[in-house]
């Protein structure tokens, strides 16, 4: 990894959908730039937006925040909003934060796209 | 010496006054050295709010809360406004009937638009304005901080990275100085303005009170005057800052309670003794013609 | 059980000593808080918990002795790097100490604008998850003044946790609350703890809540440290019988995590010089 930062890894059209691949450690630093990356995809009101964050290792409550404004944005343009591959300690922050239910989570992004 | 003798016969213990005089000596130089101290530590503080200041004015990135001025201002001056109303039109009168009957004796009646004018201008202007302001803004941020002090506030400032100093005393400084600058200035027209009902009263014309008042009072005097309330300002504001940051988290409301107290005795000895200073230096520098 | 993959602890105090006045009020303190758990610090009042506390924060500075958190040398540190730090742990007062001045949502908020670069609704966000966690949510807009002791304890700890630390300390979390808000903080305390693997450093002297949510627990008496252990070595301490207990040391700190009213730390107080002392102010007056 060259950027420790450069959280985003790979973004691309499956169909109508786009799928925004992520990796390593979503925090304070990086979350701005996760913000811009979301609401640039979101422009093109794609029919959903699946985030597959198998490989994120972490994320804080920023990252947690970037996501639940990704949510609305979606949902404003009549898009869906899924996340899939969600690590256990990722897992936790949604949970600690009753957040679970709010979110589409998928186990993987196969199951997510397949909705 | 006799004193020394009296005191002695008069106490069982024969090194009574000899104690005595140890205690005012020791108290005396503790007092000294924690005069110069407060005067070193009150510097200190003003050298980091300027630099905090001029960053936030100047610096990109040094952020400076505006919001935070307003409000200390409108807090810190709008209360005070009807009492520097209130008392400097009570001294354009006294001024004036004080004047009067020893003028008239002379046949210079009219000289009381000058004699008023030049010392509420330069001098009663900005000192009473100050006095009033290190009551009302003083006491209530010695107050505000020292509460803040004992309520684990400023601890929690630090602790969460964020710098006391910025915060607190930046926006309660630089709200001092210019409210003590802007109630100058309404301090000054309200004592002229006193000045002439009162002039009128004694059977004065007016117009030639008006006209003397304005040609009494030259740009020099108006501006230093107000240089002055700039620098009364700055000693409120450090004052008041310095000893309400100074309260002890253990001292309670005793501490504030003494803080405040000693803003505006402390407040009110540097605005006087400063404004001695100006007096002689304007002086020798002839700045009174 | 509690992860100790990592061996190295996050927090090492080695030998502090601190005097206020000529009283010592750390006495050579001694400790390390391994990363991920749950250290609950106890002691009477007056014990030096507190100012222990305020000396790994950075607000006094100690006699000697030396504080490493995160593997930096506290004690030496300037005031910018002092910062750097602080903008790595949270602390919660005693008193909540919110800035009341701000609403309840702008003291979370502030610290968000000051040490991050977010946006102004992530922040917003933010401040609301936050204030979710400690149940304040919908009294984001009220001042500090018209809020009970326990909400503004909830709000001092939605501050601390603003930045997502890496380590908490609480001074005295439950003291002064009812029994189902101390709860809901001990809970979250654990939550946090487990789930976040956030360290915490809990200075408390109620001992149901640090039963409840220690890992290990240390306890302090007259700026020593007594004993440092595990909670199961501390339980068994607490209900064992006085004649296991060989040691007055033990004795002591069995007293302690009973509340007994008769033991080693009353005895202490008894025996000081009592009578003398009213014999004294007999002889006083007499002169």
């Amino acid at each position: 990894m060259l950027n420790p930062h450069d959280i985003i890894k790979n973004v691309r059209n499956e169909g109508s959908a786009v799928v925004l691949e992520l990796a390593g450690e979503i925090d304070m630093q990086c979350s701005t730039e996760l913000r811009g990356e979301i609401m640039a995809i979101l422009q093109e009101k794609p029919s959903a937006l699946v985030v597959n964050m198998s490989q994120v290792t972490f994320m804080d409550s920023s990252g947690l925040a970037t996501l639940v404004e990704a949510l609305q944005w979606s949902r404003r343009n009549g898009g869906t909003f899924r996340l899939s591959g969600l690590q256990e300690n990722v897992r936790n922050v949604f949970e600690i934060s009753r957040l679970e239910s709010f979110f589409e989570i998928y186990d993987s992004e196969a199951e997510a796209m397949a909705q | 010496m006799s004193v020394c003798e009296s005191v002695e016969n008069s106490s069982e213990n024969p090194s009574f006054a000899r104690r005595w005089l140890a205690i005012v000596g020791r108290c005396s130089i503790g007092v000294t050295r924690s005069f110069l101290g407060k005067i070193g530590s009150v510097f200190l503080l003003l050298a980091e709010a300027t630099q905090i200041a001029f960053k936030g004015f100047f610096l990109p990135g040094h952020k400076l809360g505006k919001e935070a001025l307003f409000f200390q201002m409108v807090r810190v001056g709008i209360k005070a406004i009807p009492i520097v109303i209130l008392i400097q039109m009570a001294i354009g009168m006294i001024l004036p009937l004080q004047m009067y009957p020893k003028l008239a004796e002379f046949g210079q009646a009219d000289q009381i638009a000058t004699i008023n004018a030049i010392a509420g201008f330069r001098e009663l202007g900005p000192l009473m304005t100050a006095i009033i302001l290190s009551g009302f803004a003083g006491a209530s941020i010695a107050a505000e901080l020292g509460t803040m002090v004992t309520s684990e506030e400023i601890e929690a400032l630090e602790a969460s990275a964020l710098n006391p100093v910025r915060f607190l005393v930046v926006p309660r400084l630089l709200a001092t100085v210019l409210m003590t600058v802007m109630l100058t200035v309404i301090a000054d027209v309200v004592m002229v303005f006193s000045g002439v009902l009162t002039g009128m009263k004694l059977g004065l014309d007016p117009d030639t009170y008006y006209q003397m008042s304005v040609s009494a009072v030259n740009l020099t005097g108006f501006v230093t005057g107000l240089v002055k309330a700039a620098v009364y300002g700055t000693l409120i504001g450090l004052i008041a800052c310095h000893l309400g940051l100074s309260v002890k988290p253990w001292q309670g409301s005793e501490g504030v309670g003494q803080a405040t107290t000693n803003t505006v005795v402390y407040s009110i000895v540097a605005i006087v003794i400063s404004a001695a200073i100006f007096t002689m230096i304007f002086y020798s520098y002839g700045l009174f013609n | 059980m509690t992860e100790k993959t990592d061996p190295s602890p996050i927090l090492i105090i080695s030998e502090l000593v601190k005097s206020f006045s000529n009283q010592r009020v750390l006495d050579g303190i001694n400790l390390e808080v391994y990363p991920g758990e749950i250290m609950v610090i106890m002691g009477g009042s007056g014990c030096g918990k507190s100012t222990l506390l305020r000396h790994i924060i950075g607000s006094i500075a100690p006699d000697s002795g030396s504080i490493k958190l995160f593997g930096q040398e506290m004690t030496t540190l300037d005031d910018k790097a002092l910062n750097a730090i602080r903008k790595r742990f949270g602390i919660l007062f005693q008193s909540g100490a919110l800035f009341n001045s701000l609403t309840i949502g702008d003291n979370i908020a502030l610290i968000l604008k000051e040490h991050t670069n977010l946006d102004a609704t992530t922040i917003e966000i933010m401040v609301k998850i936050k204030l979710e966690l400690v149940n304040l949510r919908e009294h984001a807009d009220k001042m500090p003044a018209m809020i009970s002791g326990g909400m503004k304890k909830r709000a001092g700890l939605a501050r601390a946790i603003a930045l997502d630390p890496k380590i908490l300390f609480y001074d005295e979390p439950s003291a002064g609350l009812d029994p189902v808000t101390s709860a809901q903080i001990d809970q979250l305390i654990i939550d946090l703890t487990k789930k976040l693997h956030v360290t915490s450093v809990v200075v408390t002297h109620e001992m149901d809540s640090a039963f409840t949510i220690a890992d290990r627990m240390c306890m302090l008496d007259k700026g020593k440290v007594l004993k440092v252990g595990t909670r199961q070595e501390f339980e068994w301490l607490r209900d064992s019988d006085p004649a296991d207990c060989p040691s007055e040391q033990d004795r002591l700190i069995r007293q302690f995590l009973r509340g007994d009213a008769e033991g080693p730390i009353t005895e202490r107080k008894l025996t000081s010089d009592y009578e003398e002392d009213l014999l004294m102010a007999s002889l006083k007056h007499e002169k």
